[in-house]
């Protein structure tokens, strides 16, 4: 039996529905449906009353949500697409993320984000939020790249008191497969070495985590060893493995399918500029989405992204630096 | 002649030798033999030459030459193959050649990069561009600094010049942290001394000093009037001071000279405070005497014999030194009869004396040669603030000050 990224996410929902009574879930066409991806496919027959289709509104089911949360309940809000939940931006930011800090009272809310590019997705269908939603204080911010990942990283969204944005990136959904689901996980909010290397440390999160995989392994051949970290969580930021990493490699290069304005790879340089200077033996780099909105096209959109080859070229020139 | 070899005999590679500590190559010069030929063991084969030195590759055992493939003016890595001996069964026994029967005889592999494992084979390094250089051209080696290896080298106490001789396998040849750690550790097989401070404090000024570009001119200057001078003085002045007192007063006629220049402003010196090199304990101190163009030599020469005591016996006070503007050193006391010394860090200008010795000069009244006394006077100076010109003029005045010492 293989399951993949997606049935991880569906999983995860199916056993914190049956585990926890506080648990529903709410979203567009979730329910008879399954899900725009099939993320509750046959959960709300499974679950009845509990697997809610929702009105064409984001702004209404998160200010849904969050009242249901302030009532002791544990919400989950599935987003058809990363790219929609702006329409509900100001549930999220202004309501739920402030809410425990003005009132006292947690938040216990997730909002799933299927998030990232895939061929042909476009402008709208292809977006990364994570650094938007990162920038908020209030917000815990989730980056799964692995489906043992997606599937412990949601129950432990659903368990924390604070407002999850989980991002699940869509590209993975169906191409990362796992033998079988994890009995344990590491711990909240740390960071991953995925690859231990000694030459230049890679720091990515979600999809680009398999890129620089990819790209690291292209290098070896040229005898370079290169590590890889993968954040999971993107806030709060496990600087210290960050750090720990850098001070064994002496070189940095984050990697983002987000834009590079005021991102998650702008954040993890800042902290190891001001926190690791005497760590670094070049400039840290950064690679992230061109900085235009993402092209439908596929030929375009691969070139849109960090693929990686570009990963690779990246490395090249800062292992010159 | 020599009856052909047979086949079946053993051969011995002839192998590039390691041929000092950081030479990775070396190039053939010239071959005492030809293909064929009986050599005796421990003769020499090759000559082979690095940039240090001309050096010999010596047969191990005798034997006949039996394939000779390095060629004369190229470059060959240590441990390169340069050809094949043909040897007896005993002696391929006794060194151990049996154990692992030679590769058919190939052409050398000339020196790429040197050494390293395999699994760097993709690595980017500097390509030697001259050979015989234990240090590749165009390597950065310690001239860029990571904010690691400052890092590290200010944990250690480490400056760039400790560095200069480490070659570095990094990024363009940069010094890597790994570089760094086997160098010291490389280190510990010597016998380690610590520093004196003094040596330590003298280390750092000419290093700073350094970082200028510093240039030397040099006049010989006639001392027989002013050794004539001093011997009719009660209290005498040594050679030094009389120069001291002579470039005092030059400096006094054009203090731009001794200038320092901070950006695009030259600073002017607030007075002529003229210092002196005191040879102390493992290094140099340099007292200072005030307002040296002030006061005739006569009045100096206690201040002067004060002040060399109390340096020698390193108690010196702060008022008594630094602040000068010029420092006079004598090498000539060592017998030097010519220096390019480093002046401190803050000054411009550094007159060096060498040793005095008799000499024959050209008298063009009497129409020949008479024997006059003479000694090299050096001016060191930041080439930044005054060029060869102003220092030979100034240089020009104090010889010119000596030759009348009586004004002095």
């Amino acid at each position: 039996m293989s399951i993949t990224y997606l049935e991880a996410i569906r999983l995860a929902q199916q056993r914190v529905l049956a585990e926890d009574p506080r648990v529903f879930i709410y979203g567009q066409d979730i329910g008879g449906f399954g899900g725009a991806f099939k993320a509750t496919k046959n959960l709300a027959k499974e679950f009845p009353g509990r697997v809610l289709d929702a009105p064409i509104s984001e702004d209404a089911m998160v200010g849904m949500a969050i009242g249901a949360a302030v009532e002791g309940m544990r919400p989950i809000v599935e987003m058809q697409f990363a790219d929609f939940s702006t329409c509900g931006l100001n549930q999220i930011v202004n309501q739920a993320a402030t809410l425990h800090y003005r009132t006292g009272t947690p938040c216990p809310l997730v909002v799933r984000l299927p998030s990232g590019g895939t061929p042909g997705g476009g402008p709208f269908h292809s977006q990364s939020m994570e650094a938007l939603y990162a920038h908020y204080p209030g917000l815990v911010v989730m980056t799964p790249a692995t489906v043992e990942d997606a599937y412990t990283m949601l129950l432990e969204a659903v368990a924390l008191d604070d407002p999850v944005i989980f991002c699940e990136h869509k590209f993975l959904y169906y191409h990362l497969k796992a033998e079988k689901l994890p009995e344990e996980a590491l711990p909240f909010g740390k960071a991953r070495i995925t690859r231990p290397g000694r030459d230049a440390t890679v720091v990515a999160y979600s999809a680009m985590v398999h890129e620089a995989l990819a790209a690291a392994e292209d290098l070896s051949q040229d005898g370079y060893d290169i590590e890889v970290v993968d954040l999971r969580t993107v806030k709060p930021i496990d600087t210290d493995t960050i750090l720990a990493s850098v001070a064994r490699t002496g070189r940095l290069l984050v990697v983002s399918e987000d834009w590079p304005w005021g991102g998650v790879a702008a954040e993890v340089i800042t902290r190891v500029a001001a926190e690791g200077f005497g760590l670094l033996d070049a400039p840290p780099q950064r690679l992230n989405a061109r900085e235009t909105p993402v092209p439908y096209h596929p030929a375009l959109w691969g070139t849109h992204r960090p693929t990686a080859s570009s990963v690779a070229n990246s490395l090249r020139q800062l292992l010159e630096l | 002649m020599f009856p052909s070899p047979s086949n079946s005999m053993p051969l011995l590679p002839i192998i590039m030798p390691q041929l000092g500590e950081s030479i990775a190559e070396a190039t053939i010069v010239s071959a005492a033999f030809s293909v064929g030929d009986r050599v005796e063991a421990d003769t020499d084969l090759l000559e082979v030459e690095t940039n240090k030195a001309v050096m010999a590759v010596t047969a191990p055992c005798g034997g006949i030459l039996k394939e000779l493939s390095a060629v004369i003016g190229e470059s060959y890595a240590v441990g390169a193959t340069l050809g094949y001996l043909e040897i007896s069964e005993e002696d391929a026994e006794r060194l151990g050649l049996n154990d692992a029967p030679p590769a058919p005889v190939e052409q050398p592999k000339k020196k790429q990069n040197s050494g390293g494992d395999t699994s760097q084979a993709g690595k980017k390094t500097v390509k030697p561009t001259v050979s015989g250089l234990p240090v590749p051209a165009h390597a950065g080696g310690a001239t860029f600094l990571s904010p690691r290896m400052k890092a590290r080298m200010a944990e250690l106490g480490l400056h760039a010049a400790d560095l200069a001789g480490v070659a570095g396998s990094g990024a363009g040849g940069r010094v890597t942290i790994d570089d760094l750690e086997r160098f010291l550790q490389d280190l510990e097989r010597n016998t380690i001394s610590p520093a004196s401070s003094m040596r330590v404090a003298v280390a750092d000024a000419m290093r700073r000093s350094w970082t200028r570009p510093l240039a030397t001119v040099v006049l010989p200057v006639q001392l027989d009037i002013l050794l004539a001078h001093r011997k009719q003085q009660t209290v005498k002045a040594g050679p030094a001071l009389y120069a001291l007192r002579a470039l005092s007063i030059a400096l006094s006629e054009m203090p731009a000279t001794a200038g320092r220049l901070i950006g695009d402003r030259v600073i002017h010196p607030r007075s002529v405070d003229i210092g002196f090199a005191v040879e102390a304990e493992d290094g140099v101190l340099v007292p200072v005497i005030r307002h040296a163009d002030q006061f005739p030599l006569v009045d100096l020469v206690e201040r002067y014999n004060r002040l060399v005591e109390l340096a020698r016996a390193r108690r010196l006070p702060g008022s008594d030194t630094g602040g000068s503007i010029a420092t006079i050193t004598n090498y000539g006391v060592f017998g030097l009869t010519m220096a390019t010394p480093i002046p401190l860090p803050e000054q411009t200008l550094l007159l060096g004396i060498g040793a005095g010795k008799i000499t024959p000069s050209w008298d063009a009244d009497k129409k020949e040669f008479v024997p006059v006394t003479e000694a090299q006077f050096t001016l060191s100076f930041d080439h930044r603030v005054l060029d060869g010109g102003a220092a030979g003029r100034l240089l020009q005045r104090v010889s010119q000050l000596l030759g009348t010492p009586e004004k002095l």
